[in-house]
């Protein structure tokens, strides 16, 4: 333990034990029952609060409270669905308070920053509360693609890359160029280590799944979005995306309750091509004649009319040359996910746990593929004094995932099945290997870089575990009945392992001494939080309220990894390093960084309408330290100021039942990132004959980076309407990143490929719109509405020092002749692609009458810059349906799937001179009177004229359904259950509008900012269906 | 309104823990500590020869392989020549110009790679500057730096130099040298690099091409002098003579023995970047020899035809099982007219002249399968790779000579010594590539070089000087000096949708992301450049 950590802890305690003070107050007991006024039930779990204090209480099962108050305080009662309610306290012990339904809660609880609830109304910035039953029923392998379309501000894209796959979140659009966009999560109050593990590039590779992904939706008792940066500015750094608190369940007070439920999904494959099926396989107008010949052609569509007439195939056999439609449909199997979860959980007076368990059973639909995860969820609350409570959660995650697929480029990845010829069955494939020469793959087609997708799938190996547990401590002392001390300790160790083996046999990787290649690795990765805070609530005077906290935090981030492998077995089937011709050694990395902050924050409250909170952040990062320059600012102080002013409390205003304005501008800083970056180092790479061979990293070291600053300026509205019947929460922002620390590229001739520089800027402007409503209410039947709405502009100000265009990705087809990067001046990500060249007007062609390239030109950004959702839930009885549409605009999509079908002969543009083209104008402007070859000139369109492969990514899309029915009560008879719930659920069920022929204009491989907007080669977009059932026991 | 922080305040003992968290949270040695990365060396403890190996691991990187040359020089000269069809596709840029997906990243390759070898020698200047006992080794830095240069020029055209590999100091945009300025700087600085390299002092250790022989790296920069000289006689003939007949006096290469090579070590990685590929199936079945080669060693009776190619064995299956050896009877081999495919059109192999048929019959058939193709010896994974040779140097004396300038011995003899070096010179291929002394007797004997005319000598030296570096998979020499000397004349292959309007290509277009990168610096050069940064546009040095 080093002296800093061991200085902390000692603080804690002092903060936790040495402060004592007493409070005095005259106070008696009130006890009371609250329930509802539509049905005058009991309500359980109503917060009442002592107005001015932080003392209170939560009511029972059967709806009974008891506090201690002292005459003349007043109570707040509050509760999800209902107004918040106000009494009095006079000299009564019994009170009997009836809580009016309300669907608009006005002055709900909402966690903010460090876990502190606050009153809604007082927040002078944009917030959205998700609650877990909306992701626990039709559920996603990773619980964070379920926010797609659900709160504005919010965008969510997974990757096709099957389950436990990576999910893209950006709140706001992409706040910054070197952030990767993703917010941070934090659990309970404790951030959360969400280091993609592995994501797949141009050159193939597998997406192995982020840090959110671990997550059993079940355990999840809601997800707040802190969208802003005065939301999240007591975070720091990493919260310059944006933060998602999330809050696991709980034991609740004197219950006891054990709850078991059982998930069953399905996923099939959409077709989502629109390909032609009129010409068949070959080459140049020409069918295979024989077995060479088909092999040469397996993926191009390039020959005659389709006339079902016996045609060779490359595995020597004859088949009918006539459309083979249903390969999508027969080579993917339909995929599951099974998942079950018990919770017993149980509160007393002092105290409250609860533990879960749940294991997910996954089969992807690529055949041979899937995710085991298991996880175990517990949390204990106990008072232990009067004064003093303790809080311990721990997630415990074990999974595993089998043949994770790759993605992208031509090895290994068995979704290369897309792009065979029209009358080509894909059953012909199988199994892909030769039993007959030790396994070794079939050759199927003109490229052995492109592997026989059976061959992946029956003999590839890709598995993925992971050991993880994240868990954390809390302790809050009660000083006095205004003043607490809370210290905070939160660990997120991981360990993960992989498994890789390219198989013996593998056509692209055989040499006289062998084949095949394998790699095995274990990572370990922590993050270490210990926070200190001390807080402050107090009534100064009858109309101004102070609500305050100070506080410190460590942050430790270490990985610790080790990997060996090597190429070329020598026996077949025996994977195992000793096995090998060529080994590539043994791989070490490590790396460690911290920051140390101090903060704080104040809330004045005015009278119950005007709010103003002010916060401050002290950030010092370990990644700016350098050795050379060891004056130089690697610390940073931020502000920001919001407030909240209910206007509405002022007057009377009509049908307006509550309006608030609130404005906040904030700073949050960031940092570099990574460590190491501020010097060079040399190391040795494997010797070449014996001789050391040194090298330095291709990244130059800049020891001149500070922190940079995100400032944003916030203004917003909400306003409800008829009783609250009606609702409008408005925001709009503007955010400018200055001095962004990013990585910029360098011509290899100034010795470097790229640096780290701080010149970076982007700015973002929105307008976020959410309405709510209730349509229809009557005694038994309601329906609620709730659009969102997000129009973001984003725009890179400048990039590197040059500010040169910065490249971001490509997909393997393009491979350079269109790209994504920023570009100064234009929204980010970018799509650079070559234009046709033209002469007034008019195509330009050659001699042989192919298209010339023209200019590189920017095509569209691939984030989109509308998008939202419209929310329905309605319920009659016990019956209730929800359903999700959601929506984006403005973006574009480079597609690998596009490029291909074109090169290939299967896109229906391609029907178009399949006996010659004879088009545009020749170099002086003259019509061109040459007939080029259609397979020569879609070649020359999709690998030179690459804006022929950027599609337009618009979409609306059916994303959710849940038609449930929930039986409680007496209705149960003796049967053992509390309640039993039954929901028909359903996830990405249709594409109602694409402007995509070919492709789903979300689909991409690579799961960070650089790939983002990049088709190509993934599994298919699936169409989710499934089963829920709920059981809550007596 | 009573605001009551006083209250708060006046606690002492908050007061003071609200310092010691303060203090402590900013205290911030412990986090200078936590930014040094422990399992790296700093360069203080770092033995910079080490550097030198990398240097040189990363020159072949630029002049072998996938990263250009295997895909763009050896089927323009006609050394290599494919039907890239199939799997081999990108094959259609060396065969016929015409690009595939990955052109525009094959064509960074020599740029790329050669950047990264000068930048780690030239890590080697930086940390040894003002230090003693280094000085071998910082000549030989240079002359890794030189060499480079010297590559990615004559690829390329106009480079930075003068301004390279400063980023680290906050030079990231350097301007791009004229080639004409930037040959008269680089042969200025061998000079002074190869004058002081000193053999009684102690020689570079991690030396993977000369294991720290000074005397050897002293041939070395000789030679490359002479090379470099001898690239100016068009544009520049009088830089030319200086730097040639300086070159000759000072000691070029006096054997094969001191041909500068490298084997790979593949059992650690480093795979020779020609056997990579041609290990590959694709590539080894659709990558054969040129007509033109082979019919230039048919006429000579060349000895290393026997060793170098091979007919495979009939049908499909055997050619495509590189572990069925061929027949490498010399008399039996046939080269692969450049041009041709096997997708059954117009262009299709079978519609060439002198078509020889196919081999196997039925689905087991194959129409290039009596097409020789590289031996085993190409394959092998530990080959090695030259970087010049002792058979160049004489070459490029007798051409000195026949050009008049005052170098020692004669062309007809410098001639002689080029064949036998030539000859020799393929030994370190392995045993089964080693020539008998009688044999090479006999060659020399019978090739004496036509000195009837200056012109003949020109085209004698100039041919051999493309077969050697050829059969040497030295692709971008060969094309280099056929720029240069216009020898062997070549039949350019017209083949549609091909990048350089149906001619051989005479550079490579800068790598795309110049133009992002070092704009202005990337315009500047283009406008230089005549007809742009196109395939066919000329390098200075390379005047018509």
């Amino acid at each position: 333990m080093n002296r800093s950590l061991r200085l902390q802890i000692r603080i804690c305690l002092i903060l936790v034990l040495g402060l004592f003070v007493t409070g005095a107050f005259a106070q008696g007991t009130v006890k009371g029952t609250v329930t509802s006024k539509t049905d005058g039930l009991p309500l359980p779990g109503v917060n009442i609060l002592v107005k001015g204090r932080t003392v209170g209480t939560v009511t029972e099962v059967d709806g009974r409270f008891s506090l201690q108050v002292s005459p003349g305080e007043t109570l707040t009662l509050s509760y999800t669905g209902f107004a918040t309610q106000e009494v009095q306290v006079t000299n009564q012990t019994e009170l009997n308070i009836v809580l009016v339904e309300d669907v608009l809660t006005m002055q709900e609880a909402v966690i903010t920053a460090l876990g502190i609830s606050k009153e809604s109304r007082k927040l002078g910035y944009a917030v959205s509360t998700i609650n877990g039953d909306q992701l626990n029923k039709a559920r996603e392998t990773n619980v964070a693609l379920s926010l797609q379309g659900t709160a504005p501000g919010v965008t969510v894209r997974g990757t096709n890359g099957g389950p436990g796959g990576t999910a893209q979140v950006l709140l706001r659009g992409m706040p910054s160029m070197n952030s990767g966009g993703s917010p941070l999560y934090v659990i309970n109050g404790i951030p959360m280590d969400n280091t993609q593990r592995g994501s797949a590039g141009e050159w193939g590779g597998g997406d192995n799944g982020d840090g959110i992904g671990n997550l059993n939706p079940d355990d999840i008792e809601s997800m707040t979005i802190l969208k802003g940066q005065s939301a999240s500015a007591l975070y720091g750094a990493r919260a310059s995306n944006g933060v998602i608190l999330i809050t696991t369940k709980k034991g609740k007070k004197n219950d006891f309750s054990v709850e078991y439920n059982t998930n069953y999904m399905t996923d099939n494959a959409m077709n989502l091509t629109d390909f032609q099926y009129e010409y068949g396989q070959g080459l140049l107008g020409v069918k295979p004649v024989d077995a060479n010949s088909a092999l040469s052609s397996t993926r191009m569509s390039w020959g005659p009319k389709l006339d079902g007439s016996s045609t060779p195939q490359f595995d020597g056999k004859s088949y009918p040359y006539s459309a083979q439609r249903d390969n999508i449909k027969n080579f993917y199997r339909t995929g599951s996910s099974f998942t079950n979860t018990v919770s017993v959980s149980k509160g007393n007076e002092s105290g409250s746990f609860r533990l879960s368990a749940s294991n997910l059973s996954n089969q992807s639909m690529v055949p041979n593929s899937g995710l085991e995860r298991k996880t175990f969820n517990f949390s204990l609350d106990q008072k232990i004094t009067k004064k003093l409570s303790v809080t311990a959660v721990a997630n415990y995650v074990d999974e595993k995932a089998d043949n994770r697929s790759y993605l992208s480029d031509g090895p290994m990845n068995a979704n290369n099945i897309l792009f065979l010829a029209t009358n080509v069955n894909e059953n012909i494939l199988a199994p892909g290997f030769d039993a007959s020469k030790n396994g070794a793959e079939v050759r199927w087609s003109d490229d052995e870089y492109v592997s026989n997708p059976y061959f992946v799938t029956n003999q590839f190996e890709n598995d993925h575990s992971r050991r993880r547990m994240i868990s954390s401590f809390m302790a809050r002392y009660d000083v006095t009945s205004w003043l607490y001390a809370q210290a905070r300790v939160g660990y997120d160790l991981s360990n993960d392992k992989s498994f890789n083996v390219t198989p013996w046999g593998t056509a692209y990787q055989t040499r006289p001494d062998g084949s095949g290649s394998m790699g095995q690795s274990q990572t370990q990765r922590s993050e270490l939080n210990i926070e200190g805070i001390l807080g402050a609530n107090k009534k100064i005077t009858d109309e101004l309220t102070i609500d305050a906290l100070i506080g410190g935090n460590i942050r430790k981030n270490e990985s610790e990894s080790v990997g060996v492998g090597g190429s070329f077995f020598t026996l077949p089937y025996v994977y195992t390093l000793s096995n090998l011709s060529q080994r590539s050694g043994g791989d070490y990395g490590f790396s460690k960084q911290g920051v140390h902050s101090g903060f704080y924050s104040v809330d004045f409250s005015y009278k119950n309408f005007l709010t103003v909170n002010t916060t401050g952040r002290y950030d010092d990062y370990s990644t700016l330290y350098s050795l050379i320059n060891p004056e130089k600012q690697t610390g940073i102080f931020t502000p920001s100021v919001s407030t909240s002013f209910l206007f509405s409390e002022l007057g009377n205003f009509g049908k307006l039942s509550f309006g608030k304005i609130r404005a906040s501008f904030a700073q949050t800083s960031g940092e570099l990132g990574d460590p190491y970056q501020t010097s060079l180092y040399y190391n040795l790479d494997r010797s070449f004959n014996g001789r050391p061979m040194g090298t330095f990293p291709g990244t130059a070291p800049n020891s001149t980076l500070n922190p940079f600053t995100l400032t944003e300026i916030e203004i917003g509205t909400e306003l409800k309407f008829f009783q609250n019947r009606l609702g409008f929460d408005l925001a709009w922002f503007n955010r400018t990143t200055k001095n962004e620390i990013m990585r910029a590229n360098f011509s290899p001739a100034a010795g470097f490929t790229g640096g780290f520089v701080g010149t970076g800027s982007t700015e973002n402007t929105g307008i976020e719109l959410q309405v709510k409503g209730v349509i229809v209410r009557t005694a038994n039947f309601e329906w609620n509405a709730t659009l969102n709405y997000t129009n973001v502009s984003n725009k890179i100000i400048s990039t590197d020092l040059n500010n040169t265009n910065l490249q971001l990705g490509s997909n393997r087809a393009t491979l350079g002749n269109a790209i994504t990067a920023f570009v100064p001046g234009l929204a980010g990500p970018q799509i650079m692609a070559y234009d046709y060249k033209r002469s007034n007007g008019q195509i330009v062609v050659d001699a042989s009458g192919i298209p010339v390239r023209g200019d590189l030109i920017p095509m569209g950004s691939v984030l989109p810059n509308q998008y939202g959702g419209l929310m329905n839930q309605l319920t009659y009885k016990g019956f209730n349906l929800a359903f999700l549409i959601d929506y984006s605009f403005g973006n574009k999509v480079l597609s690998a799937t596009e490029h291909y079908s074109i090169a290939r002969g299967l896109n229906k543009i391609t029907l178009e001179g399949r006996d010659g083209i004879t088009n545009g104008v020749i170099e002086s402007g003259t019509p061109n009177t040459v007939s080029a070859p259609a397979q020569l000139y879609y070649r020359a369109v999709a690998q030179q004229i690459t804006s022929s492969s950027v599609v337009d990514g618009d979409f609306i899309k059916f994303r959710q359904l849940t038609l449930g029915y929930q039986i409680q009560g007496s209705k149960l008879g003796k049967l053992p259950f509390q309640s039993i719930q039954l929901s028909l659920v359903g996830r990405n069920l249709a594409i109602l509008m694409r402007k995509a022929d070919n492709i789903d204009p979300e689909s991409s491989f690579g799961s960070n900012l650089r790939y983002y907007g990049i088709e190509g080669t993934g599994l298919p977009s699936a169409r989710s269906i499934g089963l829920n059932l709920n059981f809550k026991f007596k | 309104m009573k605001i009551q922080y006083k209250n708060i305040l006046k606690q002492g003992r908050l007061a003071y823990l609200v310092l010691v968290l303060t203090f402590f949270t900013f205290s911030c040695d412990d986090l200078a500590e936590l930014n040094v990365d422990p399992t790296k060396s700093s360069p203080e403890n770092f033995d910079p020869n080490f550097f030198l190996s990398s240097s040189q691991a990363n020159y072949l990187g630029a002049t072998t392989g996938y990263s250009g040359p295997i895909l763009f020089q050896s089927g323009w000269v006609q050394i290599l020549a494919s039907t890239s069809t199939l799997g081999a596709n990108y094959y259609s840029n060396m065969d016929k110009y015409v690009p595939s997906t990955n052109t525009a990243n094959y064509q960074q390759g020599g740029w790329n790679n050669g950047y990264r070898s000068a930048t780690l020698a030239n890590q080697i200047l930086f940390d040894t500057e003002g230090k003693t006992g280094f000085e071998n080794l910082r000549a030989v830095a240079k002359i890794m730096i030189i060499l480079n240069m010297q590559h990615i020029t004559d690829v390329y055209g106009d480079i930075p130099y003068t301004e390279a590999l400063q980023a680290a100091a906050g030079l990231t945009q350097p301007v791009y040298d004229t080639q004409e300025a930037l040959y008269q700087a680089l042969l200025k600085d061998l000079d002074a690099a190869v004058s002081s390299l000193d053999v009684s002092k102690k020689g570079p250790t991690a030396d993977l091409m000369y294991n720290g022989d000074v005397a050897k790296w002293k041939k070395f920069g000789y030679s490359l002098m002479l090379r470099m000289a001898m690239r100016l006689v068009k544009a520049s003939p009088a830089t030319a003579k200086t730097y040639a007949e300086k070159a000759a006096a000072g000691g070029t290469f006096a054997s094969a023995a001191d041909d500068a090579f490298i084997k790979y070590d593949n059992t650690n990685g480093y795979t020779n970047g020609n056997a990579g590929p041609l290990n590959t199936a694709s590539d080894f079945y659709e990558v054969r020899w040129s007509k033109t080669i082979i019919d230039y060693l048919k006429t000579k009776n060349d000895p290393r035809l026997g060793l170098i190619a091979e007919v495979p064995q009939d049908g499909f299956a055997a050619n495509n099982n590189a572990a069925l050896s061929g027949n490498s009877t010399p008399a039996n081999q046939l080269g692969l007219p450049n041009g041709f495919d096997i997708a059954g059109g117009a262009t299709d192999i079978s519609t060439s002249p002198g078509f020889p048929g196919a081999t196997g019959s039925g689905s087991d058939a194959t129409k290039i399968g009596k097409y020789s193709r590289p031996t085993a010896i190409y394959r092998n994974v530990n080959a090695p790779a030259f970087i010049l040779t002792y058979a160049e140097s004489e070459l490029l004396l007798a051409e000195a000579v026949v050009r008049g300038f005052t170098v020692s011995g004669t062309s007809a003899s410098h001639y002689s010594n080029a064949l036998r070096g030539a000859l020799a010179g393929m030994a370190p291929f392995g045993a089964s590539a080693a020539i008998d002394a009688a044999t090479v007797n006999a060659y020399v004997t019978a090739n004496p070089l036509d000195v009837s005319s200056q012109a003949n000598s020109l085209k004698m030296i100039n041919e051999q000087y493309w077969a050697t570096t050829g059969l040497l998979f030295n692709f971008v020499e060969a094309w280099n000096n056929w720029k240069r000397s216009g020898h062997p004349v070549l039949t350019p292959v017209k083949f549609t949708g091909n990048f350089s309007n149906g001619a051989i290509p005479r550079r490579q277009p800068y790598p795309t992301g110049e133009a992002g990168q070092n704009g202005d610096a990337y315009t500047k050069a283009v406008t230089r450049l005549p007809g742009g940064d196109q395939w066919t546009s000329r390098v200075w040095w390379d005047a018509n």
